[in-house]
């Protein structure tokens, strides 16, 4: 959960300054970096569903169902008995270094989304090392007109854009750039 | 007397057809990240215009009788009426609740549109762009559908895990059809049957809107969104799998998976069903579907985030005045 508050502290901070949105309008999101280390290396360290503790955010993965499709992913972030994520996959091409999946519970005080889906994709760049990116689509947490402030589309796209950023952060400082 | 005045007549038909502007197969794209319209000659494969439209749109309709597009955009819940001959703004509408879906009745002058929000579909002047009455649906109907006949207009209510079935001449309630779950894009085959997307259960619900029975299911990829028929197949997009899931109309058994761009939205058909169209809303692209081979043989840019929830291709058919 300490992880996790720079994430709250940014879209506190981001808030002042953005209108107020109405309707139902999904978001999308994606963020990539390069970094100095192969695919395959980059692929072996987050290419495994059941495994996401390369992100400085994640305490925990439990689940059962490796990476076949349908596979469910509990995410317990911060601390032992912090708040949870649970997760499927949707897709899963490890010679593609491709996985997708979509959150099947979340409470919008952890993320403040609903109906997020996300692919994570490794590529070779031009520098022998890797293009890793990933991409998330979602709607805001309040589903109905008129949201307030913490669950309107800036809040999502900003609480998205935090964790995908921490997560990329952490794989730099991993391999190198 | 009389060949020759049939003969002059075709004459003048001939060409009153040809002077026809050059729109014969385009797509209109609504982009809902960009707040604009892509409009997309679909013989030359590509955008040709590009015409803002406010308020993220996502569902449109084609009118081709009555020359005009008519876009749903649910952040200024307007309802936008813009000319196919040159794209200009000719009417719009501000609606209060949730609009989404649109259907013309092109023979009638009427549009509907879902409310989101309040479990009703508005009808509303094409002509004015006025509201005229609401029908009561099940809870969030997204998709709606007028037959080829006429004869009924069909909501998803995607709340209600149901179809609700209008008479579209009387606009009473005729029956509620409890589908997959959460059906969301919906469209009637040729012969006059209705398919709901069902979004929750990865399935295509088949009914019929005389008898609201359901005849019977097809599985999909993950998340299917928006149907379409050509060559005697149903199409479905399926969000989450980035796929096309092909099916036979008559049978309803599976056939084929297309791998189209992500997050594949929007569908529709060239008017002699030897294409589909398919909005990628992640990608940013158009995806061209051979119907028969199904192969896709192209692959058109958009504005960001291309919805097309709704018929979005003009088909190019002569108008009333002309036909």
């Amino acid at each position: 959960m300490n992880l996790l508050r720079p994430f709250f502290v940014l879209v506190l901070l981001l808030l002042p300054g953005l209108a107020q949105a109405h309707g139902p309008t999904r978001q999308k999101l994606t963020l990539a970096v390069d970094v100095a280390a192969a695919p395959a290396d980059v692929w072996a360290v987050i290419g495994n569903f059941h495994d996401m503790s390369w992100h400085p955010a994640v305490f925990s993965t439990t689940g059962e169902g490796g990476n076949d499709i349908d596979s469910i992913r509990v995410l317990t972030l911060g601390q032992e008995g912090g708040p949870t994520i649970t997760e499927q996959l949707t897709k899963y091409s490890a010679e593609k270094m491709s996985y997708s999946y979509m959150i099947t519970e979340v409470k919008v005080e952890v993320l403040p989304v609903t109906n997020y889906s996300s692919h994570l994709t490794v590529t070779p760049n031009a520098a022998g090392g890797s293009h890793i990116e990933w991409r998330g689509a979602f709607y805001r947490g309040y589903p109905n007109n008129d949201p307030p402030p913490e669950l309107n589309d800036e809040a999502a796209l900003a609480a998205v854009t935090g964790v995908y950023q921490a997560g990329l952060d952490a794989l730099v400082q991993r391999f190198g750039q | 007397m009389r060949w020759s005045s049939v003969s002059a007549s075709s004459a003048l038909l001939a060409l009153a057809l040809a002077a026809l502007p050059g729109r014969a197969e385009t797509a209109y794209v609504t982009n809902q990240s960009s707040s604009d319209l892509s409009v997309i000659d679909l013989g030359q494969g590509r955008e040709v215009a590009r015409v803002p439209v406010p308020g993220q749109p996502a569902g449109l309709a084609v009118a081709e009788a009555l020359g005009a597009v008519f876009v749903v955009s649910p952040e200024t819940k307007t309802v936008s009426r813009l000319a196919l001959s040159d794209h200009a703004l000719t009417g719009r509408l501000t609606l209060d609740g949730g609009p989404i879906g649109v259907a013309v009745d092109e023979t009638g002058g009427r549009l509907f549109v879902s409310d989101w929000f309040n479990a009703r579909v508005w009808v509303i002047d094409a002509g004015r762009l006025a509201v005229t009455g609401t029908l009561a649906t099940g809870a969030a109907p997204a998709g709606l559908a007028l037959s080829p006949d006429g004869r009924f207009l069909v909501t998803a209510d995607r709340d209600a895990d149901a179809l609700t079935v209008f008479d579209a001449g009387t606009l009473a309630p005729l029956h509620r059809i409890a589908v997959g779950t959460r059906p969301f894009g919906l469209a009637f085959s040729p012969d006059g049957r209705v398919f709901s997307a069902d979004v929750g259960s990865n399935t295509v619900t088949a009914a019929d809107p005389v008898t609201g029975q359901v005849l019977g299911k097809v599985p999909t990829g993950a998340r299917p969104y928006g149907i379409a028929f050509a060559a005697g197949r149903g199409f479905v997009t399926d969000q989450y799998a980035d796929t096309v899931t092909v099916f036979d109309a008559a049978t309803l058994a599976p056939l084929a998976t297309v791998e189209v761009g992500e997050y594949p939205e929007g569908i529709d058909t060239s008017p002699d069903g030897a294409r589909v169209y398919v909005a990628n809303w992640f990608s940013n692209t158009l995806s061209v579907i051979d119907a028969a081979s199904l192969k896709v043989t192209a692959e058109i840019a958009t504005g960001d985030g291309p919805r097309a929830f709704g018929e979005f291709v003009a088909r190019g058919r002569p108008t009333c005045a002309t036909c």
